[in-house]
């Protein structure tokens, strides 16, 4: 009973991710006939409205499906080998090593050779995904030999991680603070989670770390369910512990820096997420990584649909979105679960 | 396969956990490892399953140290379960013994009726083929503890090293635990190292008792020889004495216990 229930749940999912992308693409800002987008879908589309959706719309919401899914499957990974339930992207740094590294980024760039603070300058941002995605990478590599020297166990993973964390946003803080107010706008979007003005560059950008991640995941789905295990007893099973725990640390932090670079550090959605599809999934466990995929790609896709539909011309960031919308879902599983 | 220790020492950090152990593990026979909490029996256990890195000396696998074996290699010749092992919530009794099969499928081979054949051998033997399909965490403290042997068997090493198997368990699943090993030892020749408390139980089941105290092993023999020699009386600082309760069985221990009378 339960079993059917569960493969249904799986079935819907599919084709209602399907329709959230669809909404995505047929509404936004700019009002355009439903016949109008469905002409530049299949390539008859007047200049402007092929700009819009082509160029505008179609990047934007592919650079927030890729970024949902990394930032879904990290932390699902992160949580899985941590055995932390409260662990996402943060707790390996890497959402304040990329903040670090584009506020960085821009002051060098932007702020050294201009001195007026009032001044909005052409800046950078071609840059930032790469800039944020190499920062996230280094904080997380970081974390990995400061626990390295200390056995690498997920204790102290976590723990590392969480002063390396801490050090970094607050550095990070201490920069933007000395900022001039015009170009505070910049960071301040990025650093809130935004898909605002995301190009095809964004998505060629991130489909890299996507295929990697997703060829990767089917032959370490294995070692991922022995790493569940305390280390004495997934070794005793026959596991390389510390190169297994090191290869799945490697990919969440690829695809968590490369997301961060690309769209900012959104929070929330790598916590909530795998949640979400383990409750969902319920006692299949081999549904939770395809559930993480599918809802880490709506979720984002939907949350972005909703700040430019309800903030209009001026679009309420999705970082803002999700984590609004994040926290109650987290407190409704935590009452189920508690229940159960 | 043979499995043998020479002058292994371990230490925690300032701790010497282990001293100068030196043994060699003769294919097919039961070892107990007994001696007071902290002798360092779990120590002993954990080096000779390549699971700690000794300070000194080696630990060696068919002629091999054991940091020269792949894990996997290691998993299916050696199966070891440490204390009270914790396991995700949400397994099954059959998921858990599934674990044990990782060494034998391998990343990308599907499980086969042989892993199959294996897994249902396990559970039977366990005597918990009954409650499989039941979740990790619905289980009783004998329940899951049988659980996790049946993972280890799953694993169809010809080497088993258990730490205190038979806690948490009443004596009805402590007998049945302990018969398992036997029969495991004499009908399919695995070897089994155990650490167990109940100096009796030990010295029944044990081909071979090592007592150590204080991280060094003070008696390494045949039951019957430590019987007369004092040595369970200074490890363990407790009175008693060893009686003959019938011709061809091991010498029982008799605790002495000082009570004090009541009422008086």
């Amino acid at each position: 009973m339960t079993l059917i229930r569960n493969e249904w749940r799986l079935l819907v999912l599919g084709p209602t991710l399907l329709l959230i992308v669809l909404a995505a693409i047929f509404l936004g800002v700019v009002n355009m006939p439903p016949a109008e987008v469905l002409n530049v879908l299949l390539g008859y589309g007047s200049m402007d409205a092929s700009l819009i959706i082509g160029d505008i719309r179609m990047p934007r919401v592919l650079t927030g499906v890729l970024a949902g899914i990394h930032f879904a499957l990290a932390g699902l990974l992160l949580q899985t080998i941590t055995r932390n339930p409260l662990a996402d992207p943060s707790i390996m740094g890497v959402s304040q090593g990329a903040t670090l590294a584009v506020t960085i980024f821009l002051f060098l760039t932007v702020y050294m050779f201009n001195n007026d603070p009032n001044i909005l300058y052409r800046l950078p941002v071609q840059w930032l995904p790469l800039v944020g995605c190499v920062g996230g990478g280094a904080a997380g590599a970081g974390v990995y030999f400061l626990a390295f020297r200390h056995g690498l166990s997920p204790l102290r993973v976590t723990l590392c991680g969480i002063a390396v964390g801490a050090v970094l946003h607050a550095a990070a803080m201490g920069v933007i603070s000395g900022w001039g107010t015009a170009r505070l706008e910049i960071v301040m979007q990025w650093l809130s989670g935004s898909l605002y003005a995301r190009s095809w560059d964004h998505v060629l950008f991130l489909v890299p770390f996507t295929l990697l991640g997703l060829v990767a995941l089917p032959f370490m789905t294995r070692p991922i369910g022995l790493l569940r295990f305390e280390e004495d007893v997934a070794r005793s099973f026959g596991l390389a512990y510390r190169r297994q725990f090191s290869l799945v640390l490697l990919l969440a932090c690829g695809l968590a820096a490369s997301a961060a670079g690309a769209v900012g550090p959104l929070i929330f959605v790598g916590l909530v997420v795998p949640h979400l599809a383990r409750f969902i999934a319920g006692p299949r466990t081999s549904l939770i990584m395809p559930m993480t995929i599918i809802l880490g790609a709506g979720l984002v896709t939907l949350g972005d649909l909703i700040g430019r539909l309800v903030g209009g011309p001026e679009e309420i960031p999705i970082g803002v979105v999700t984590a609004i919308g994040g926290a109650p879902v987290l407190l409704a599983l935590l009452r189920r679960t508690v229940r159960g | 396969m043979s499995l043998l220790c020479q002058n292994l020492s371990v230490r925690y950090g300032q701790r010497q956990a282990l001293t100068d152990l030196s043994v060699s593990i003769i294919p097919g026979e039961i070892v107990c490892l007994i001696g007071p909490n902290g002798s360092g029996k779990s120590t002993a256990l954990r080096s000779l399953a390549g699971l700690t890195r000794p300070h000194a000396g080696r630990v060696q696998l068919d002629g091999r140290p054991m940091d020269q074996w792949r894990r996997r290699e290691l998993a299916k010749r050696l199966s070891f379960l440490p204390q009270a092992p914790i396991a995700p919530d949400e397994l099954s009794v059959e998921d858990l013994a599934r674990q044990g099969r990782y060494s034998h499928v391998g990343l990308f081979r599907n499980h086969s009726p042989e892993d199959a054949h294996a897994v249902a051998w396990a559970l039977d033997a366990t005597g918990t083929s009954s409650f499989a399909q039941r979740g990790l965490r619905e289980l009783s403290g004998g329940e899951r503890q049988r659980a996790w042997i049946a993972a280890a068997l799953a694993q169809e090493a010809g080497i088993l090293l258990l730490d205190e198997p038979t806690s948490f368990l009443d004596i009805g699943h402590q007998v049945e635990v302990l018969e398992l090993i036997c029969t495991l030892s004499r009908e399919r020749g695995v070897t089994v190292i155990l650490a167990i408390h109940d100096i009796n139980q030990a010295m029944m089941v044990g081909d071979r008792i090592l007592l150590l105290e204080g991280g060094r092993l003070r008696f390494d023999g045949r039951a019957q020889d430590l019987a007369g020699s004092g040595l369970i009386e200074s490890a363990f600082n407790v009175r008693g004495a060893f009686v003959k309760l019938g011709d061809g069985t091991v010498p029982h221990f008799d605790i002495d216990l000082r009570r004090t009378p009541t009422g008086q």
